[in-house]
C-alpha cells in the first residue's frame, strides 16, 4: 500500500471556515503563526543549539528547508515553566537535570563514536549516534547514571506530540478533525464529510 | 500569610510543610513560582464562599466520579453541603478546543513517581482535575460490571471478594445510567437479564468498531455497540435540563464542548449546585484536623495561593486512588490496618493497532464503539479472571506519543508511518488484575511545588497479568488479520490506579467498610477508585458513581438513626 498524501492549504482553509471552533482556532492559529525566532529561557544557548540539532535528526523535514516545524522552543519553554505531564519515570531524575546530562550525553556518544561534537557530525553520523541512544546502551560516562532507553524514549515522545500538535504536521497526515463543528455525519468505513480532503 | 494561629487547641495536625505560602516558597528555594490556572474560569465564583468559622454537614474534596453523585445527593437531603475542588471550573464552550495540546489542563499534572518494572503512566492516561475530575477527560466508556467481578476470589481462590453484591448496586447503576444519559444495547448480550434497559440506543458505529465487527464475525466472536455515557439523541435531564446529541467529534479523551458526554460538570454536579451545594474550585486540600477522640473537624486548604480553613462534621474524600491515600498518608490517618496505599491495582489496557486498506478516519465518533465480553471467562484460560475487548479510535498527537513508545519509530520512518493515519484501526482490552505486594503507593522524599512529598507508585504487571496480555494480544491479533489489517503491532499500557484504600469487611484488612467509612475515623469517608477490593474487568467511571449514591445513601440513613 503506497503512503497516502495529501493537498496542502487544507487546514488554512478550514481555519477560516465555521468549522473550526473559537477556541480551537485561536489555539491553532498561535501554533501557525509561531515567530521563527526564538530566545532560549531555561537552556544555555550552546544547549539550546544542540536540542535543536537533534530534534532536527528526529523529526527531519527536507520537505521544509526554509520554515522547518520548530520543535525544541515548546520543550525548553516546559523546562523553564516547571510543568510537568503528571508524571515521571522514577529511574530519572527530575525533568531539567536529565534534560542537561541527557544532552552532554549525546555529545559524549559523538565524542566516544567520532571523536567530534554532535553539532560537528554529518548528518549519517548523527543518526548513529542516536540510534546507539536508542538502542538504549550508549558509550560516555553520561549514561552510567541516567538511563540511556528511558531519557530516549521521553525525548522521542515529547518531540513526536510536539511535532504532531502543529496543524502542518496535521495537514500532512490528513488529519482535519479540529473542524468538527456542526457535527460529523459521516464516521464509517470509506466514507468522508465534504471538508475531509481525498488522498 | 494566613493568621499563624490558624490552629486552635485541642486539633491535632501534623502535616507542617516547612513553609506554608506557595509564592514565598519558590523565592526561598529559588524556584519558579507556580503557574498561574492555565485558563480563565468565568464560572469559577458563581456563589458565596462561607465565612470559615461557618461549619457544614458535610464536606466533598474532589468533583469527579466519586464525589459528584454523593454531593447532589446530600444536598437534595437538605444538608449543608460544600465542595473543594482542586481545579477550575471551565466553560466548555470557551475552554475546550479541539486540540489535544490546548487540553492539558485537564489532566493532574503534578508530578507523579512511576517506579517498579511496568512505570505507571499517569497525566492524560488517568488522572484529572477541574469540576468533574477525570470525567472532565474519561472515554464515557460505561460497561458495568458483571455479578462474578465481584467475587474473584470466591470463584478462583485469589484476589478479594466485595463486601457488596452485584444485586446491592444494579439499582443505583439503574439509576446513574438513566441519569447521566448512557447510551447502549437493549437487551444487553452478556451477564444476567437487566431489570432497566439503557435509556438511548446505542451510539452509530465508527470505521473502527465496523472493522472489529469484520474480523470478530469471522472468528467467531460476539459483539455488540458498547456502553457509552454519551447522548445518542437529545435528553432531558431531571434538575438540569435539556442536553444536545453527540456530534461525533470523537474528541472524547479531552472536554466535550456541547455537553453530549455524561461528565460530572453537566449531570450531578448542576443537580447539586441546584440543591444548593456550594462549590469552591482551585481549592487543594493539605490538612485534615481533627479533636482528641480522632474525629474530623475540618481542613485547611490552599485557595488562590491563600490558605483557608473548612470546618466539617463529616468528611468525605473522593479525590481518586493516589491523592485519598496521600492525604490520608501525609495525616496519618486511618493507617491502622496498614492498607493505605497497598493493594495498588491497574488494568491491562493492551492495545493493538492495524492499517487498512479502507479509509478509517480514526478520529471520528465515539472511541469506543463497540464491545465484547466473550472473554470475560474465556475457556481454558491460564489465568484469573478476564477481559473485555473494544474497538478504539484516536487522535493525532495521542497516537504519535504512543508510536514513539511503542515502536520506537524515529526521524523519517516515524513520519512515514504517520502518514498513514487514515488508515490506522486499533482493538484494545481492559482486565481485572490481582493485588501484589509488590504493587504500592508511597510517600516519596522529593517535594512538589507545594513543599508536600510526591506520590511514587510501584506497579509491576505479575504473572498473571502477563499471560491475560499474551492471551488477549493472540486474540486481537487474530481479529485484526481476520479484518484484513497489515502492519501490526502492540502497545502494551496500564489504565486506572484502583485500590489504596480498600473497602473490606473487618478493619484488619481494610480502610474502609461496605459503605464507605474509614474504620479508623467515625465521620470520615472515602468515595472513589481507592476502595475498590478488586480492579473489575470493566472500566470503573460507572461503578464509582454507582457505589458513590451508595454511600450517601448509608450515610443518610446513618443520620436518620442517630437523629430518630
Amino acid at each position: 500500500m503506497s503512503v497516502p498524501t495529501y493537498p496542502s492549504g487544507t487546514v488554512r482553509a478550514l481555519l477560516a471556515t465555521e468549522h473550526v471552533s473559537e477556541a480551537t482556532r485561536a489555539v491553532l492559529e498561535s501554533r501557525l503563526n509561531a515567530p521563527a525566532a526564538y530566545e532560549p529561557q531555561l537552556l544555555a544557548p550552546e544547549t539550546f543549539a544542540l536540542l535543536e540539532a537533534v530534534a532536527a535528526r528526529i523529526f527531519p523535514q527536507p520537505d521544509r528547508p526554509e520554515n522547518p516545524i520548530a520543535l525544541a522552543p515548546a520543550v525548553d519553554q516546559r523546562l523553564a515553566e516547571g510543568r510537568a505531564d503528571g508524571w515521571r519515570y522514577d529511574a530519572l531524575p527530575p525533568d531539567r537535570e536529565a534534560m542537561r546530562l541527557g544532552l552532554g550525553g549525546i555529545d559524549e556518544i559523538a565524542q566516544e563514536l567520532f571523536q567530534a561534537e554532535f553539532m560537528a557530525l554529518s548528518a549519517e553520523q548523527q543518526d548513529a549516534a542516536l540510534q546507539a541512544l536508542a538502542d538504549g546502551n550508549p558509550p560516555g560516562a553520561a549514561w552510567e547514571t541516567l538511563d540511556a532507553g528511558r531519557f530516549f524514549e521521553e525525548l522521542l515522545a515529547e518531540l513526536a506530540e510536539n511535532y504532531y500538535a502543529h496543524p502542518l504536521a496535521q495537514e500532512e497526515i490528513g488529519y482535519v478533525g479540529m473542524a468538527d463543528l456542526p457535527a460529523w455525519t459521516k464516521i464509517g468505513l470509506n466514507e468522508r464529510d465534504e471538508r475531509e480532503p481525498g488522498e | 500569610m494566613p493568621d499563624e494561629e490558624i490552629l486552635e487547641e485541642g486539633v491535632l495536625s501534623p502535616v507542617e510543610p516547612e513553609i506554608q505560602d506557595p509564592l514565598l516558597r519558590a523565592l526561598m528555594a529559588d524556584e519558579p513560582a507556580p503557574a498561574a490556572a492555565p485558563v480563565a474560569t468565568p464560572l469559577e465564583q458563581p456563589q458565596a464562599v462561607p465565612a470559615e468559622a461557618d461549619e457544614v454537614d458535610c464536606l466533598v474534596i474532589g468533583l469527579g466520579a466519586g464525589g459528584a453523585p454523593l454531593l447532589a445527593r446530600l444536598a437534595m437531603a437538605g444538608l449543608k453541603v460544600m465542595a473543594l475542588e482542586a481545579g477550575p471550573w471551565h466553560n466548555p464552550t470557551t475552554d475546550f478546543a479541539t486540540d489535544e495540546k490546548a487540553q492539558d489542563f485537564l489532566f493532574w499534572n503534578d508530578e507523579r513517581l512511576a517506579a517498579g518494572a511496568d512505570p505507571l503512566a499517569m497525566g492524560k492516561n488517568n488522572s484529572g482535575t477541574g469540576v468533574g475530575g477525570s470525567t472532565l477527560h474519561y472515554t464515557a466508556y460505561t460497561p458495568r460490571p458483571l455479578p462474578d467481578d465481584l467475587h474473584v476470589r470466591r470463584d478462583f481462590g485469589q484476589g478479594e471478594d466485595w463486601p457488596v453484591s452485584y444485586e446491592e448496586l444494579e439499582p443505583y447503576y439503574n439509576e446513574v445510567e438513566r441519569f447521566i444519559g448512557v447510551s447502549g444495547p437493549t437487551p444487553y448480550p452478556w451477564g444476567p437479564a437487566r431489570s432497566q434497559g439503557y435509556p438511548m440506543a446505542p451510539l452509530p458505529l465508527n470505521s473502527a468498531a465496523q472493522l472489529m465487527v469484520r474480523g470478530a464475525e469471522k472468528m467467531g466472536i460476539k459483539t455488540s455497540p458498547a456502553a457509552n455515557a454519551a447522548l445518542s439523541a437529545r435528553y432531558y435531564q431531571d434538575g438540569v435540563g435539556w442536553r444536545e446529541a453527540c456530534t461525533n467529534r470523537g474528541f472524547c479523551q479531552a472536554g466535550c464542548s456541547n455537553g453530549a458526554k455524561s461528565s460530572m460538570d453537566v449531570t450531578y454536579i448542576p443537580l447539586a449546585v441546584k440543591h444548593g451545594a456550594v462549590i469552591q474550585p482551585n481549592s487543594f486540600v493539605t490538612e485534615i484536623e481533627r479533636d482528641e477522640r480522632g474525629r474530623v473537624t475540618g481542613v485547611v486548604y490552599t485557595h488562590n495561593g491563600e490558605q483557608k480553613r473548612q470546618r466539617c462534621r463529616n468528611l468525605f474524600l473522593c479525590g481518586g486512588s493516589v491523592e485519598t491515600p496521600r492525604l490520608l498518608l501525609l495525616n496519618e490517618l486511618g493507617l491502622s490496618s496498614g492498607q493505605v496505599g497497598r493493594n495498588l491495582m491497574a488494568h491491562p489496557g493492551l492495545q493493538v493497532w492495524g492499517t487498512f486498506a479502507d479509509e478509517v478516519r480514526p478520529n471520528k465518533g465515539i472511541p469506543g464503539g463497540l464491545i465484547s465480553q466473550d472473554t470475560h471467562r474465556p475457556a481454558g484460560a491460564d489465568f484469573v479472571g478476564g477481559y473485555l475487548l473494544q474497538s478504539i479510535g484516536v487522535m493525532p498527537v495521542t497516537f504519535a506519543g504512543q508510536v514513539a513508545r511503542g515502536r520506537k519509530y524515529w526521524g523519517q520512518q516515524l513520519r512515514d508511518y504517520m502518514k498513514n493515519f487514515n488508515h490506522i484501526a486499533g482493538i484494545n482490552i481492559l482486565g481485572d488484575c490481582l493485588p501484589h505486594a509488590d504493587n504500592f503507593l508511597e510517600l516519596a522524599e522529593e517535594k512538589d511545588g507545594r513543599g508536600l512529598p510526591k506520590p511514587r507508585l510501584h506497579f509491576t504487571a505479575q504473572e498473571n497479568e502477563q499471560r491475560m496480555n499474551a492471551h488477549a494480544e493472540k486474540i486481537m491479533r487474530g481479529i485484526w488479520e481476520a479484518a484484513g489489517a497489515t502492519d501490526i503491532w502492540s502497545f502494551q499500557r496500564y489504565a486506572h490506579v484502583i485500590g489504596t484504600a480498600r473497602m473490606g469487611l473487618s478493619g484488619d484488612d481494610a480502610v474502609v467498610d461496605a459503605n464507605g467509612r474509614v474504620f479508623d475515623v467515625p465521620n470520615l469517608y472515602i468515595s472513589d477508585n481507592s476502595t475498590f477490593p478488586s480492579a473489575l474487568s470493566v472500566n470503573p467511571a460507572l461503578t464509582i458513581m454507582a457505589l458513590s449514591l451508595r454511600t450517601a445513601d448509608k450515610f443518610l440513613e446513618s443520620q436518620q438513626r442517630r437523629d430518630g
